[in-house]
C-alpha cells in the first residue's frame, strides 16, 4: 500500500460532526486537488493531516504504515509538510532568508553548534530546487515578496525532507507570471516524488496542474477521481442539490445613483474598479477570499489611501478618512467585527451610542437618560439579547455583537450601507435578522453593498451581482438572471 | 475574588492607614494628614496627566521632566524676571503643552513607540532645565553670575498655591480635589471624553466609526503634559524654590498612582478617581515608612513593587 491514505476519518466539535469517515488517498508524486465549499470540511481534515487536530476516529498511514500524531512534529517527522495560505504568519520578517529556510531545522537539530558553511550549502541548495537561486541568503525576509515568501516556506518543508506537502490557496494572491512559476516548480518537485495537497477555489487551476481530485461536501467525499470532470460537474458535486437555494423575486431598481466609484484604485491587488448603488438597491459583490473584497471596500470609505472618484448624490467627493465618509453618509460595516467594529470592554448601549453623541450630547454634556432611551429602542427593535444595555458587548454572543455594529448606523442619516462578510460566524437565526434589517434598509431607500464569498446569501438578497475575481470586476448579473452554479463557476474565475 | 479585585485598593489604603496609626503615635494627626494630602495633591495632578495618555491607549514618560522644566520655568519667571503671577503660571503651562505637542508628533505623525519617543523626551526636556540653570537651583535673592543679586523673588500669591490654606484646608488640597471633580465629569459625562475612552479602546474601530482618532491622541499629550507642568508649579510654590530636576521622583510615583486606578470599583480602565486613591495609597505608605525610619533609598524598593503589584491587577483586569 503505497501512499498516503486517511482512513474513516471522523471528527466532531462538540456535537457538530464536521467529518463524516472522510477517506482521502494521495499517491506518491502526484498533484491532488481538495476541493468544497466553504465548511465542507477541508481545513479540518488538512488540520488533521498536518497534526494540529486529532481526529475523534480514524486512522492515517503512510506506506503501509500506521501514524498517530499527537501534534505538527509528529506529522512533520512523518514527512508532512504544510505551506499555509497567510505566509506572513509563519516566516520571521526580521529575520534573513536563511535563517527562515533553516528554522525547523535548527530547533530539531540535537547538537547546540553548528557549521555554517554547511548550512549555507544546504539552504543554496534548497532554494535551487524551488527556483530561489537568485536570492541572497542574508537579505532579510521582509523584502520579500509574497510569491518569494511562499517559496521560501516551501524550501524550509522541504528541508525537513517532506513528501507530502499540503499547499493551502497558494495562489490566491499571486500574479498570473508568479502563478506559472509556482506551477512549474510543482512540476518539478514532483519528479522528485513529492506529492502535493491543492486545495484552491480556482477550478481552471486545477484543471491545469492537479492529476487527481477529491471533492468534500458536508464532511463526506463525494467524488474521487480525474481532474477531467466537466466544470459544470465539479460545482454541482460542490454544491450538491440544494432545494433551498430561494431565487430572489425581481425587483426593478429605477432610484437615482447614491454612491458611486470611478476607477477606484485597490492597493494590494493594484487594479481599479468601477462601480454604481442606487437609492434602494442592494448591490451584492461576490468573490473568493483573497479576490480583493475587504481592500476594495477600505477603499471605497477612504480607509486606505487611494486615487480615484467618489460621488454621492451627485456630488464629486475629496475623502481623506472614513471621517469623510460617513458624514457624506457612507457607512461601513466591518469584516473583522472584534477587532473593527466594537468596543469589546465598553457597554452595548456606549457602542450603540457612538455615532449619535452630537444628538444626545449637543452642548458637550451627555444626555444620559436620552442616550439610554436611544439604545433601549435600538436593542428591542434588534432583538439583542440579552437586551440589557450595560451588558459589555465582549459578553455577547456574534450574531448579536454583528446586530450592534449594524445598529450603530440605524440612527444617523446614512444613505449608503456596505457591508463586509456582515454573516460571518454567526448563526443561521441570527443570518436572517441581519438580512431582515438590511431588507428594510433597501425598503427606505437606501444604498446598500454587500460583499461576501457566499452567493447564496447574495441570490437571496442582491439585486444585482458584481463577481470580483483578483481585485477586478468580471461580471455584471441581475440576481435573478443568475444561477447558484453559474456564481461559483463565475467567482472561481471560470473560463 | 471578585470583591478584592474591586474594593482591594480601598481596603489597602484602609488597612495601611489603621496599621501606621496604631503602630506611630504621630501619624494620625490633623498636621500629618494635611502634609500627606499637600504632597498627594502635586503626585495626583501629574497622574491625571498620565491618566489622560493611558485612556488614549498611550503612554508619557516625560511628565517628571516636564514638572521640573516647569519648576524652573516659574522660578525663573518670578526671580530671574519680575514677572506677575499670570506668567508665572501661564509659561510652565505653555511649556508643559509644547511638551505634550512634541511627545504627539513623534508618536502619532512618526508613529514611534510611545515608550521609547516619550523616555528620550523626558531626557531632552531634563537636558533643557539643566542647561537652562546650568545646574543651579533659583532661590530668593540668589547672587547672579553677572554680579548683584538676583531682582525679583517668589512673591506671596504664587507661593498661596502651594502653601495657603482656604478654610482650614490647604490650597493645593483644594486645587486638586477641584480639578479631579472637573476631570472625572468630563471624562464620564461629556462627548470629548467618550471619544478620549473609544480612541483607546480600539484605535480602528474609532477610525471607522468617524472619531478623529490622532487628534484626539494629540489631545491627550497635550493635556498631560499641561498636568505635569501644573504639578510643577504647585511643587515650585510648595518648596518656594526652583530646584533643578525636583519633578523627577514623580514620575514613578504617578505613574504607580495611574495603574493602581485601572482596578479601583472594578473599572477595568484607566479613571481619575481611580488614580486619585492611588495616589492617595502611595502617598500614605511613603508617608508611614519615612516615618518609621526607612530611609528614602529604601522606598524606591516599595515603589517598585506597588508598581509591579498595580500591573499585574490591571492585566487581570483586560482578561
Amino acid at each position: 500500500m503505497s501512499g498516503l491514505r486517511m482512513n474513516e476519518i471522523v471528527h466532531s466539535f462538540g456535537d457538530v460532526t464536521v467529518l463524516n469517515g472522510v477517506n482521502f488517498h494521495v499517491q506518491p508524486g502526484e498533484v491532488h486537488a481538495l476541493l468544497g465549499m466553504n465548511g465542507a470540511g477541508k481545513s479540518t481534515l488538512m488540520n488533521i493531516l498536518a497534526g494540529v487536530l486529532q481526529p475523534t476516529r480514524g486512522t492515517i498511514a503512510i506506506d503501509g504504515k500506521t501514524h498517530t500524531f499527537f501534534s505538527p512534529k509528529d506529522a512533520k517527522r512523518a514527512g508532512i509538510g504544510h505551506v499555509v495560505q497567510e505566509v506572513d504568519a509563519a516566516l520571521f520578517p526580521a529575520l534573513s532568508v536563511y535563517e527562515n529556510v533553516l528554522a525547523e531545522h535548527i530547533v530539531a537539530q540535537k547538537q547546540p553548534l553548528f557549521s555554517k558553511t554547511k548550512q549555507r550549502s544546504f539552504v543554496t541548495q534548497l532554494l535551487a530546487r524551488v527556483g530561489l537561486e537568485h536570492l541572497s541568503l542574508d537579505a532579510p525576509v521582509q523584502t520579500c515578496t509574497l510569491h518569494e515568501k511562499q517559496l521560501i516556506l516551501l524550501a524550509r518543508v522541504l528541508s525537513s525532507s517532506a513528501r507530502y506537502i499540503i499547499l493551502d490557496e497558494p495562489t490566491a494572491s499571486l500574479s498570473d507570471e508568479e502563478t506559472n512559476r509556482l506551477f512549474a516548480m510543482i512540476e518539478q518537485l514532483k519528479t522528485q516524488g513529492v506529492a502535493f495537497i491543492y486545495i484552491s477555489h480556482k477550478l481552471h487551476e486545477i484543471k491545469r496542474i492537479c492529476d487527481r481530485m477529491t471533492i468534500l461536501r458536508d464532511g463526506t467525499v463525494v467524488y474521487e477521481g480525474d481532474v477531467s470532470l466537466a466544470t459544470e460537474d465539479i460545482v454541482r458535486h460542490m454544491v450538491g442539490r440544494r432545494a433551498d437555494v430561494r431565487q430572489k423575486h425581481r425587483r426593478e431598481i429605477s432610484g437615482e445613483p447614491l454612491f458611486q466609484v470611478k476607477q477606484l484604485y485597490i492597493p494590494k491587488t493594484k487594479t481599479t474598479v468601477d462601480l454604481t448603488v442606487r437609492r434602494g438597491e442592494i448591490v451584492g459583490i461576490a468573490g473568493l477570499v483573497g479576490a480583493g473584497k475587504t481592500e476594495l471596500a477600505e477603499s471605497m470609505i477612504a480607509h486606505v489611501k487611494t486615487t480615484g472618484e467618489r460621488i454621492v448624490r451627485g456630488k464629486k467627493q475629496a475623502w481623506s478618512s472614513p471621517k469623510d465618509a460617513i458624514e457624506a453618509g457612507v457607512c461601513f460595516i466591518p469584516e473583522e467585527r472584534r477587532k473593527q467594529g466594537l468596543f469589546m470592554n465598553e457597554t452595548v448601549e456606549k457602542n450603540l451610542t457612538v455615532r449619535l453623541l452630537s444628538n444626545i450630547a449637543p452642548w458637550q454634556w451627555i444626555d444620559k437618560r436620552r442616550e439610554r432611551t436611544i439604545a433601549t429602542s435600538l436593542i428591542s427593535s434588534l432583538h439583542i439579547r440579552p437586551s440589557s444595555p450595560t451588558a459589555l458587548a465582549k459578553n455577547l454572543s456574534g450574531g448579536n455583537q454583528q446586530k450592534v455594529v449594524i445598529g450603530k448606523w440605524l440612527q444617523t442619516n446614512g444613505d449608503v450601507f456596505i457591508f463586509d462578510e456582515p454573516t460571518k460566524g454567526i448563526d443561521v437565526h441570527a443570518k436572517e435578522e441581519v438580512f431582515a434589517i438590511i431588507r428594510s434598509l433597501a425598503d427606505e431607500g437606501k444604498g446598500i453593498i454587500y460583499f461576501t464569498s457566499e452567493c447564496q446569501e447574495l441570490l437571496h438578497i442582491a439585486d444585482t451581482i458584481y463577481v470580483m475575481v483578483d481585485g477586478r470586476f468580471i461580471k455584471r448579473v441581475k440576481a435573478y438572471e443568475t444561477t447558484y452554479e453559474q456564481l461559483v463557476h463565475d467567482m472561481s474565475g471560470g473560463e | 475574588m471578585k470583591f478584592l479585585y474591586k474594593y482591594g485598593t480601598i481596603v489597602a489604603i484602609v488597612v495601611v492607614i489603621a496599621f501606621f496609626s496604631a503602630t506611630l503615635d504621630s501619624f494620625f494627626t490633623y498636621a500629618n494628614f494635611s502634609d500627606i494630602l499637600r504632597s498627594i495633591s502635586i503626585v495626583t495632578l501629574v497622574a491625571i496627566g498620565i491618566t489622560f495618555s493611558l485612556i488614549v491607549d498611550g503612554f508619557d514618560l516625560s511628565v517628571g521632566s516636564t514638572a521640573s522644566l516647569a519648576t524652573i520655568a516659574s522660578a525663573s519667571a518670578l526671580v530671574l524676571h519680575r514677572q506677575e503671577l499670570f506668567v508665572a503660571l501661564i509659561i510652565p503651562l505653555l511649556l508643559g503643552v509644547l511638551v505634550g505637542l512634541c511627545n504627539a508628533f513623534l508618536t502619532i505623525q512618526l508613529r514611534l513607540p510611545d515608550l521609547l519617543a516619550t523616555l528620550a523626551v523626558m531626557y531632552i526636556v531634563n537636558g533643557v532645565q539643566l542647561t537652562y540653570t546650568k545646574g543651579f537651583s533659583i532661590y530668593n535673592d540668589m547672587p547672579l553670575p553677572e554680579g548683584g543679586v538676583a531682582p525679583g523673588k517668589f512673591i506671596p500669591s504664587f507661593l498661596f498655591i502651594g502653601q495657603g490654606e482656604l478654610f482650614g484646608i490647604p490650597f493645593s488640597v483644594l486645587l486638586m480635589l477641584i480639578i479631579v471633580v472637573c476631570a472625572h465629569l468630563f471624562l464620564t459625562y461629556t462627548k470629548a471624553g467618550r471619544m478620549f475612552y473609544m480612541t483607546g479602546e480600539n484605535r480602528e474601530a474609532a477610525r471607522l466609526t468617524g472619531i478623529p482618532v490622532n487628534r484626539y491622541r494629540a489631545y491627550a499629550y497635550m493635556i498631560s503634559g499641561a498636568f505635569a507642568a501644573l504639578g510643577g508649579i504647585v511643587l515650585a510654590s510648595r518648596i518656594g524654590t526652583g530646584q533643578v530636576s525636583a519633578g523627577a521622583p514623580l514620575l514613578m510615583d504617578a505613574v504607580a498612582a495611574a495603574f493602581i486606578g485601572f482596578s479601583v470599583f472594578g473599572a477595568g480602565k484607566p479613571n481619575v478617581i481611580g488614580t486619585l486613591l492611588g495616589s492617595i495609597f502611595i502617598g500614605v505608605l511613603l508617608n508611614g515608612l519615612t516615618m518609621m525610619n526607612v530611609p528614602y533609598y529604601a522606598q524606591d524598593i516599595v515603589k517598585g513593587a506597588i508598581l509591579i503589584f498595580a500591573l499585574a491587577l490591571s492585566h487581570i483586569a483586560k482578561k
